[in-house]
This record gives C-alpha cells, sequence and structure tokens, in this order.
C-alpha cells in the first residue's frame, strides 16, 4: 500500500537485470549472482526508509550489491592472499630478462575499437576466469571498487608490497593470454 | 656486462613491476628515471606498458548488459515474491 512498495516493485522492473549482469561479470557464477542480485533487494526493501534519495535508486542498489560481492571476494580470499615468488620463470629467465616467445608483442592496435568487441570481452572473461583465484580477486576488486590500491589492500588484508606485486604477476598471465587467444588468432 | 646494465637500468621483471605499481603508487625520482631508461632500450617493456593500460581500460568497460542469458521475467518475479514472504 505504501509508496515504498510501489517503488521496490518498479525498481526490481527496472533495475534487476543491470545487477544481475553487473553480478555476473563479477562473481562469475550465475547462481550465486542471482542470489546476490535477490539479497540486494531483500536488503533494499529493510533499509528503503533510511532511503534519502540523496542518490538515484540504481546508484543505491549498486551500491547494496557491490558490498554483497566484496563480502564474496573477503570470504573467497579468508586473509590467505600471499605474494609467491615462484612462477616468474613462466615469463623471465633468471637474470629477469623476457623469454623469448614470452616478450609482449607488438599489438598492432592504432584504435581502442576492438574493446567494444564482444568477442574480444569474452576472451578477456576467460582469461580473467583462467587466474588463480586469489590473482582474480584482487584484479577484479580493484575494477569493482574503484578504490586505490591502499583501500584494497585493507579490503582484503594484504600488504600494499604485496598487492602491486599480485597485480603484477595476474597482469603478466592475463596479458600473454590475452594476446595468445585474440591477436594470435 | 648485462648484470651492471640490470643494476643501472633494471631487469625486464623489475621494469614491469614497476609498471604495475605506477599504476598504484608514486614512483620515486630513482625508479622513474630507471623506467624510463629501460624502456628506452627495450621493446618488449615498452610493449606491456601500452597493453597493461589497454587491459585496464577493457576490463573497466566489462560489465556487458547484453549478454544476459537468463529468464528476466521470471528471475524478477521470483524476487518480488521473496520480498512479500519476508514482508
Amino acid at each position: 500500500m505504501t509508496k515504498e512498495k510501489h517503488d521496490l516493485a518498479g525498481w526490481v522492473e527496472e533495475y534487476a537485470g543491470e545487477l544481475y549482469s553487473w553480478a555476473t561479470y563479477k562473481v562469475s557464477d550465475d547462481e550465486l549472482a542471482k542470489d546476490l542480485v535477490q539479497d540486494t533487494f531483500l536488503a533494499a526493501a529493510e533499509k528503503v526508509d533510511d532511503f534519502k534519495g540523496n542518490s538515484s535508486p540504481k546508484t543505491w542498489l549498486f551500491s547494496i550489491l557491490n558490498y554483497k560481492i566484496i563480502d564474496v571476494y573477503r570470504k573467497k580470499v579468508n586473509k590467505t592472499v600471499s605474494y609467491e615468488p615462484s612462477g616468474f620463470s613462466d615469463f623471465f629467465d633468471e637474470e629477469g630478462s623476457w623469454h623469448l616467445e614470452k616478450r609482449p608483442k607488438d599489438w598492432h592496435d592504432q584504435d581502442d575499437n576492438f574493446l567494444d568487441d564482444s568477442d574480444f570481452q569474452l576472451v578477456l572473461k576467460a582469461c580473467l576466469d583462467a587466474l588463480p583465484e586469489k590473482w582474480g580477486v584482487c584484479v577484479r576488486l580493484k575494477y569493482l571498487t574503484k578504490k586505490n590500491g591502499d583501500e584494497i589492500c585493507q579490503e582484503v588484508g594484504v600488504s600494499p608490497t604485496n598487492f602491486w606485486q599480485i597485480i603484477h604477476r595476474a597482469k603478466l598471465q592475463l596479458r600473454d593470454c590475452v594476446e595468445k587467444n585474440w591477436f594470435q588468432n | 656486462m648485462k648484470k651492471i646494465m640490470h643494476i643501472l637500468f633494471l631487469s625486464c621483471l623489475k621494469a614491469t613491476e614497476l609498471i604495475e605499481k605506477k599504476l598504484y603508487y608514486k614512483l620515486s625520482f630513482r625508479e622513474k628515471m630507471q623506467l624510463k631508461m629501460h624502456k628506452m632500450m627495450c621493446d618488449a617493456c615498452t610493449n606491456y606498458e601500452d597493453q597493461s593500460i589497454i587491459l585496464d581500460h577493457a576490463m573497466q568497460k566489462g560489465a556487458n548488459p547484453e549478454n544476459i542469458v537468463i529468464d528476466l521475467e521470471a528471475f524478477k518475479k521470483n524476487i518480488l515474491k521473496k520480498m512479500e514472504d519476508t514482508k
């Protein structure tokens, strides 16, 4: 009967799809994404009196969802994020020079049009999913929250030094994967 | 010779690490100069930096609303029902 109830139903209608696709992208798990979006609306229904309309409903819903996604990450990481120096040998010799076949090649991309190519996004997503979980979590957190390095470190309980080293490892693998699967095909 | 070069102008391993660090933190003057010199001599690391930034942009564009494959109407109904139930 109340106005809030009416609004919430409208928000489900209007934003559920967008929230869902965002959640799927972030957690790479359809069922989990559905649950998160549902939880988001349940939380919203509970807190709707607190919603003052300072931001748009969409922004407000997304902030609730993002909070829930970060929670998922936090549980996944569970303070076990650590930096393993092994594995650089996939890319560099013992002196720290690129292995010949791993040297980043020229992508010949004069424009960034391929970024909007849905096939490219699929390759990128597959490469992201192929990262070891704890690296992937760090990378996704960065793009999810738009926070700076220090804040993300606090979020997942790693030291700032570890943070960019984890990103470094993740990026080496991600770049290699994208080059193999997109630019050489 | 290579060792001296690496001490002065970084190894590729160290250079790529600084490239990533640079995206989050301010480099020291020394680090900046070393990285600059390294890139002047190393095409691979220059490519790496360009591509690292491209990948950043790509990931920011990531979420793609067109890729929805679920039955959205059923999904919405389900949420509304759950909201009713928990009232």
